[in-house]
């Protein structure tokens, strides 16, 4: 608030920082981080048959605190470095911006704004310098790099996690420990360029709000192409894959759901109308893809029940579906994008899982249906349903108070240069197809390159390894063989065997009481 | 002395509990168990999959008794037990030869 009082005292920030801005993006990366840890880990960990809930866990995990390092140390910069390695970058209004190189043909144009170039941001500049993105943004971020960049990490972050659900069961520790990294840097680093950093696809047009393409279908894509190289689990895994325990499935789709509000409600960048709106439209569709998964189950399947776990993938289909859309549709749009996503994914689910090559495919949690097809259709969408009124910058600029105008956009643009609210033009609203095509054609580029890079990933690791999958003989056992660890010990029938407490003496004294052994 | 051994349905553990309790049973050890008789199993939904599962929740009651009184326990039992549906369960007896109180030594009845 002291900035209010007037520009003459001193504040502890830069001065393009807006601490309204900076707060939401930290509190909304930490909402999106919940949504891995623990949200999947705990979901995943649940709905496993027992034996494999802390493998599930300490995969987890181990992901996420592996591409947090490779993101700081080079990833976060192909993603969105502010030049790409091709070299398309100009500078418009003081900004580096990617854009076209006058009579340039595609080709060229695609592979000069294809990916960024590595680089960290460990030192004070990249830490706390403002955020610039290649994507010449309406209005210069208000935050610092690390905002920015920890947003963009925890996104990073759950999309190898997402996908875990297919390979889980069989895939190495270490396998995984290597897939994720990489993946992260060939598949997620290009996609996120391509399609956000103000890359080819970007410039061309193609839309993706928080990660409909480039986390959640490219997750289901490799998820599922990595399952097949690995091939399936234990037979015996997959006739007895019951959960473990759905209450706690429960707490960790809740907190997937509620997370979302950071996931979507963040990609503005600015605390403005369009964050509020995108997690209204976010709820919206999440609680009609519950709604209506469920009553699908009622009334078609064959037990004619309405299944909690078929609630939470219908809530997965609505938070996926609108993840490409949200602040871009407006409340019915919403409605519609999770009605239509759950429907698709539940025909998916029951009868597209009985044809090749899904019924040859071992997709352990059916992640290239929750996450692959709805969020194809959720893209897809967008060039339906995206509302032009629903924009995503309003136009505002500070006072020398520092509280900001909301001013037309002519008034801003004389005052200040260029400022563009910016909608999406759906079919619904224009008549014009021409979003959709190219949603079309980036969902074309991600399933492509998603499947063809995680194939030849999925190779390598199994070379290097001898073998991405543990032996049978491992797999029967589960955690306990590759960790150690039970999920679910039973005190009694364990005691320390490393000689710890060995006798009452050795015991620390607790009062008059002896310790129990196996204390510490 | 004999000892009792029913299998039953669950909610009629307190039933049965009661009924023992007013007949002068000292004791009772109790476990959860699953099984399958004519009654059959069940099937469960997850996520679109569906699992036949054999075996039903069932608890396993075990009553040490003189001779004397078995008949009167085991009626007890089949009476507070019985819903006159299928998979109401069963109870066995089977001869013991001795029996020992841990805390005292006592052998025999005494030990009842």
């Amino acid at each position: 608030m002291l900035h209010l009082i007037g520009a003459t005292v001193p504040v502890p920030y830069q001065s393009y920082i807006n601490t309204g801005d900076n707060t939401w993006q930290i509190t909304a990366a930490t909402f999106v981080g919940l949504m891995s840890l623990p949200g999947l880990a705990v979901l995943y960990a649940s709905i496993v048959p027992k034996k494999w809930a802390v493998n599930v866990m300490a995969m987890m995990f181990a992901g996420f605190s592996l591409v947090l390092i490779a993101w700081v140390l080079w990833s976060y910069k192909m993603g969105f470095g502010a030049t790409s390695i091709g070299g398309g970058v100009h500078v418009i209004n003081g900004v580096d911006t990617q854009t076209q190189e006058v009579g340039v043909g595609w080709v060229k144009h695609f592979f000069e704004n294809f990916v960024g170039k590595p680089g960290g941001i460990t030192n004070s500049v990249g830490e706390e310098g403002q955020a610039i993105s290649a994507a010449n943004t309406a209005i210069p971020f208000h935050f610092p790099t690390s905002s920015l960049a920890y947003f963009q990490f925890v996104f990073a972050a759950i999309t190898p996690l997402l996908f875990m659900g297919s390979v889980l069961g069989r895939i190495k520790f270490s396998a995984w420990c290597l897939l994720v990294p990489l993946w992260s840097t060939f598949v997620y680093g290009v996609d996120a360029f391509l399609l956000w950093g103000g890359g080819y696809f970007a410039q061309e047009g193609a839309l993706d709000f928080s990660g409909g393409y480039v986390i959640h279908m490219s997750a289901g894509v490799s998820g599922f192409v990595a399952a097949w190289v690995l091939g399936p689990r234990l037979l015996r895994d997959r006739q007895h894959a019951l959960p473990n325990n759905l209450v706690m499935a429960g707490v960790g789709a809740g907190i997937l759901w509620l997370g979302w509000n950071g996931f979507n409600g963040g990609d503005p960048y600015y605390a403005g109308s369009s964050m509020a709106a995108a997690v209204v439209n976010t709820n919206l569709a999440t609680g009609t893809g519950v709604v209506v998964w469920m009553a699908l189950d009622a009334w078609l399947s064959k037990e004619k029940k309405p299944t909690f776990l078929g609630g939470v993938n219908g809530m997965i289909c609505g938070l996926v579906g609108i993840t490409p859309c949200a602040g871009w549709v407006n409340g019915r749009g919403a409605i519609a994008v999770g009605a239509i996503c759950t429907c698709i994914v539940w025909i998916a689910w029951n009868y597209l899982s009985k044809v090749r090559p899904f019924s040859k495919v071992d997709d352990a949690l059916g992640v290239i249906y929750t996450h692959g097809i709805a969020g194809f259709f959720g893209g897809m969408l967008l060039g339906i349903f995206g509302d032009p009124n629903m924009l995503e910058y309003g136009c505002g600029h500070l006072n020398t108070a520092g509280q900001v105008i909301n001013t037309t956009q002519l008034t801003y643009q004389t005052a200040h240069g260029t400022c563009v609210p910016f909608g999406v033009n759906g079919l619904m609203y224009t008549g014009s197809a021409h979003q959709l095509w190219e949603q079309f054609r980036a969902a074309v580029w991600v399933i492509f390159w998603s499947a063809l890079v995680t194939f030849i990933l999925m190779k390598l690791i199994g070379l290097v390894l001898r073998g991405a999958r543990y032996k049978d003989e491992i797999l029967e056992i589960g955690d306990l063989a590759i960790h150690g660890e039970e999920a679910f010990p039973e005190e009694t029938f364990a005691m320390r065997s490393d000689g710890a407490f060995a006798s009452a003496s050795e015991a620390p004294a607790i009062a008059s009481d002896p310790a129990p052994p196996g204390s510490s | 002395m004999k000892l009792i051994v029913a299998v039953l349905k669950p909610f009629k553990l307190d039933d049965v509990k009661e009924v023992l309790k007013n007949i002068g049973v000292q004791g009772m050890t109790l476990t959860e168990a699953q099984g399958f008789g004519r009654q059959r199993g069940h099937t469960e939904v997850y996520r679109g999959a569906e699992y036949e599962v054999d075996f039903v929740p069932k608890i396993r009651i075990e009553v040490l008794v003189d001779d004397a009184q078995t008949d009167e326990v085991v009626d007890a039992i089949v009476s507070s037990a019985a819903t006159g549906k299928i998979g109401d369960g069963k109870v066995w007896v089977v001869p013991v030869e001795t029996v020992v109180r841990v805390r005292t030594g006592e052998r025999g009845s005494e030990a009842l």
